[in-house]
């Protein structure tokens, strides 16, 4: 403890940072292992077994920064661990300007940092992580790149198998899924559709046109479904719309289900979403098999371990009875099942 | 009213000019940034089955279905309910569990949480169930029960809150017109504009027919509304209304001197503005201040013998309130929930052929009040909550109310309590002093009141039970009640001193009156509403209701029918035809203080065909309101024939 407060009286300024970027003891916590990592890897005469570049230094960054190198760091080099001096961390800022460095691997948190990355690094193995898949589809598509065993992904945003077969286990009733894509998020209308399908569930899609607001197809939607499955497009949903989009579905009693923790403490009904944590888990362990000399997996992966969340007072009111821990084993034993 | 228009105007066409959306691609940012906290606490209503009370809410839909081209004759599709479409009054009348009085004033109405009854006019809520047009309306919440404790005074015997449609669904362009038999002349266009986060609406509308057969007709009701809701940060909500409404219509009877054919207006304006803040997740404060504003005419000569000319009877005034309040809704845990606030209010009427003086008239309101929604057990819910108020003109009050909800197994609930109510005189009935005077002399006073009238009490005890059997698609309200009225005010005659009486040979002006505490008398009874989905795109809807009124007052004891029934069928035919078909059949009962008795049978149809224009929708319909003989309305000389009409819609 008293260490660590030492290490950041020493800068000052970062200390100032880590205020101003998050609340907590917890994020002072993450700053030190920063400080630690980015100025004691310059100093050393070889290059870092492992770069780290993360979008920005903000909580959800530094966060999973954080619980891949402590992951990184466990067990013996035999087994793929990796001291932490023989670790770097910087923003894609950072090593945007900074002179050629030559690791082993690269991970990427954030789709900011893996496009940087993805553009720049085609000879040193990369994991693209704490991004949804439909970012890293697109930055596929910018750079030409195809998943391989020296580019990879765990993303952030949850399969829509799953996300489906939470809606089956929650609202066993319910026949028709209502979504409102943007013109960002279209391209996910047949997968959606397929989805759908494979669960004997109806799709009711809306498209709402650049520069409109979300109520006509919004209205179209609610009428037709039983449930409205937000999906993320920030010209659909965003800070400004969700007020109008949760309050027109709570009074058309049509539940709304979110894609992430914050959707639920809005207002939405319900979500299945991964923490940064839990998707910085399993890239250190795609991580640790490169390291070992097995190679990335074929396919980019989605995150394996997700919570579900429930917001108990909208349920209530609703008159759904739903249980969030109930919820995740049964889709937790559903997913093992083939 | 003109100058916050302007304002809200250009405010409007400012925000909506500065819009620009750039298109940005999906990130993690979606995923892991905050989202602004909506469904807060006080946004998070009591579901139906753990009100404290029964509530019946009619939804746009029903309101579309019902062909129903007021609020008034809606409320005939509410157990409990009856109404008028008769003008002579104010504006069509509605009362839960009899009227007793030509005005209905012992509901309360609420528009958009504003209290919408009339100072002036006893504190009639007719006209303010005409403030918003039909098609503005989102929802109509009604609570049939006293329910003083969370809704003030007003909310003696029940509370109508009628909710309107937020700006933010109604952007573009919406009208409709009605025309067809009874000079039946509707009109309806609204247009709202802006994005999420300031939107707006401005309505005009009208409604007009030619009333009821026997009557002197010609109603006619104009309106404007505009609503602007501004989210200037994601915690804050600021709501401003501005509107006013033109009620004219004939009224009274050819060749009766008492009340001869004239002309009658009614104005009425209204400001509101609400704030809402939400202090995180478990609390929110509201802050509103309401100001409206009423004048009243109404008058017409009335001959006297030589060698007075005659004098002019009039009834005309104006009235105004302001009202303050502030809110806080708690959560405590996820068991306890509470609100708890105050009210500062004030009205003022005046009008000298009324209060025989150029002074207004004004009674001050303070109030206080809570309620606690507290989960006693997993099944249970205790709603516990009182209003305290003092008002200038009749002292304390103290409204308390205990409710217990028990879900006794999956979908079924019963509902018992006890709650308590006043209702303090109307200011009118408070002071009235109403003297006819012709060259000087004093022919008559009509009405003056002693100022001994206390406030009458309601005792309310109810058993309710609520069922939902979404297997069969059933779904069952029922509600027991046993409403003891304390004190009931009416007019009572009394003979001035002598010396004071005047001109006697005038009829109609022979007796004085003062408004008493009268009787006491209970309201007892049962209703139900029960509603059926028996096959693919149908509802049955059937509400039946049995009213006792043991009052020695022969009219008093019909104020509500013994048995009103009405069945409600709604189809949807090929082609997205909608089928409705309604009847009501009641008993004779004695409507608004009538002194005759007569029942009604009416069967309204409506057949609406959905139209569309690219993006815009719409619907035509056809709508026979009484499809059989005409019955009685109002009084024993007005009919309602058979009435039928044609509706384009355009909506967004």
């Amino acid at each position: 403890m008293a260490q660590l407060r030492s290490t950041l009286q020493r800068l000052p300024l970062w200390f100032g940072l880590a205020l101003k970027w998050a609340p907590g003891f917890a994020i002072g916590l993450v700053f030190g292992l920063v400080f630690g990592l980015t100025a004691v890897a310059p100093a050393r005469a070889a290059e870092p077994m492992v770069v780290v570049v993360i979008s920005e230094r903000s909580a959800s960054y530094l966060e999973a920064a954080e619980v891949l190198v402590r992951e990184l760091e466990r067990g013996a080099p035999e087994r793929g661990g990796v001291a932490r001096a023989d670790i770097a961390l910087m923003t894609s800022g950072e090593y945007a300007t900074a002179p050629g460095v030559a690791p082993k691997l690269f991970i990427a948190v954030g789709a900011g940092a893996s496009s940087v990355l993805a553009a720049r690094e085609s000879r040193v193995p990369q994991i693209a992580t704490l991004l949804p898949a439909t970012s890293f589809e697109q930055i596929m598509q910018a750079t030409g790149r195809k998943p391989s065993a020296v580019f990879s992904a765990v993303y952030l945003s949850q399969p829509l198998a799953r996300q489906f077969d939470l809606i089956r286990l929650a609202l066993p009733e319910a026949r028709r899924v209502g979504v409102l894509l943007g013109a960002d998020s279209q391209s996910q209308a047949p997968a959606l559709q397929a989805a759908a399908l494979s669960r004997g569930l109806e799709l009711a899609s809306a498209l709402v046109g650049p520069g409109e607001t979300a109520y006509p197809a919004l209205q179209k939607v609610l009428e037709d479904a039983d449930l409205l499955l937000a999906v993320p497009s920030p010209q659909v949903y965003n800070s400004s719309s969700i007020q109008n989009i949760l309050l027109s579905s709570y009074r058309a009693r049509v539940p709304l289900v979110g894609f992430s923790q914050p959707y639920v403490q809005a207002g939405a009904v319900f979500a299945v979403y991964s923490t940064p944590a839990m998707v910085s888990r399993q890239a250190a362990v795609m991580a640790r098999n490169l390291l070992m000399g097995r190679g990335l997996p074929a396919a980019p992966q989605y995150p394996q371990d997700f919570n579900v969340t429930v917001n108990e007072q909208v349920a209530r009111s609703l008159g759904l009875k739903l249980d969030a821990a109930v919820l995740a084993d049964r889709l937790r034993q559903l997913e093992r099942t083939p | 009213m003109s100058r916050e228009l302007c304002l809200a105007l250009v405010l409007g066409w400012g925000v909506q000019a500065t819009h620009a959306q750039a298109l940005v691609a999906v990130t993690e940012k979606d995923f892991l940034n905050d989202v602004p906290l909506v469904l807060s606490v006080s946004r998070l209503p009591q579901r139906l089955d753990e009100t404290p009370g029964a509530v019946t809410v009619l939804d746009r839909n029903m309101i579309r279905l019902s062909g129903a081209r007021d609020v008034a004759d809606l409320l005939l599709l509410v157990p409990g309910f009856q109404s008028s479409t008769s003008f002579e009054g104010d504006a069509p009348q509605a009362s839960y569990h009899g009227g007793f009085n030509p005005y209905a004033a012992r509901i309360q109405v609420l528009v958009d949480g504003r209290s919408a009854y009339s100072p002036f006019l006893f504190g009639s809520v007719a006209p303010g169930l005409q403030t918003v047009a039909l098609a503005d309306i989102e929802r109509i919440e009604v609570l049939r029960g006293s329910n003083s404790a969370s809704y003030g005074a007003r909310a003696f015997l029940g509370v109508i809150n009628i909710v309107t449609r937020d700006p933010a669904s109604t952007l573009g362009l919406r009208a409709g017109v009605t025309a067809g038999e009874n000079g039946v002349r509707d009109a309806q266009a609204s247009f709202g504009w802006g994005q999420d986060n300031a939107s707006f609406r401005l309505g005009v509308d009208r409604r007009g027919d030619d009333g009821l057969k026997g009557s002197n007709g010609h109603n006619r009701i104009n309106r404007v509304n505009f609503r602007a809701d501004l989210r200037p940060v994601a915690t804050d909500e600021l709501q401003l209304r501005v509107g006013g409404q033109a009620i004219a219509s004939g009224v009274g009877y050819a060749g009766n001197v008492d009340r001869p054919l004239h002309d009658r207006a009614f104005d009425s304006r209204y400001l509101q503005l609400d704030w809402r803040r939400n202090l995180g997740a478990e609390a929110d404060l509201a802050v509103s201040y309401a100001h409206s504003a009423e004048t009243f005419q109404d008058n017409f000569f009335y001959a006297l013998p030589a060698p007075f000319n005659g004098i002019t009877v009039d009834f005309g005034g104006r009235a105004s309130g302001d009202s303050l309040s502030i809110q806080h809704t708690v959560r405590k845990n996820a068991d306890l929930r509470f609100v708890w606030g105050g009210e500062l209010r004030r009205e003022q009427v005046t009008s000298k052929p009324l209060y025989n003086t150029d002074e207004p008239q004004q009674t001050q309101f303070t109030r206080l009040f809570g309620n606690v929604e507290w989960r006693a057990a997993r099944d249970v819910v205790v709603n516990a909550g009182g209003l305290l108020e003092h008002s200038s003109r009749s002292g304390d009050s103290f409204a308390p109310r205990l409710m217990a909800n028990w879900h006794a197994a999956e979908g079924q609930t019963l509902r018992a309590g006890v709650s308590k109510a006043y209702r303090p005189p109307s200011t009118f009935e408070s002071s009235s002093n109403v003297r006819y005077i012709a060259s000087g002399v004093l022919f008559q006073i009509a009405s003056l009141s002693r100022g001994t009238a206390e406030p009458e009490k309601v005792v309310a005890r109810e058993i309710g039970y609520l069922g939902e059997f979404p297997r069969q698609g059933v779904s069952v309200d029922v509600r027991l009640f046993h409403e003891q009225i304390g004190g009931i005010i009416r007019r009572a005659q009394y003979a001035l001193p002598p010396g004071t009486q005047l001109l006697q040979s005038a009829s109609g002006f022979a007796q004085t009156s003062d408004y008493a505490n009268a009787e006491d008398f209970a309201i007892r009874g049962l209703e139900y509403q029960l509603k059926w989905r028996p096959w693919a795109g149908a509802q049955l809807v059937l509400n039946q209701a049995w009213t006792n009124i043991d009052s020695r007052d022969a009219n008093a004891a019909l104020a509500a029918p013994k048995l009103a029934s009405t069945l409600m069928w709604t189809q949807k035919l090929p082609r997205g035809v909608d089928l409705s078909l309604i009847h009501h059949e009641r008993g004779s009962m004695s409507l608004q203080g009538s002194s005759v008795q007569f029942p009604m049978r009416r069967t309204d149809l409506r057949l609406g065909l959905p139209l569309q224009w690219g993006k815009q929708r719409g619907d035509l319909a056809l709508v026979v309101q009484n499809l059989g003989s005409a019955y009685q309305d109002y009084n024993g000389s007005f009919q309602f024939q058979r009435r039928a009409f044609v509706t384009l819609r355009v909506d967004n």
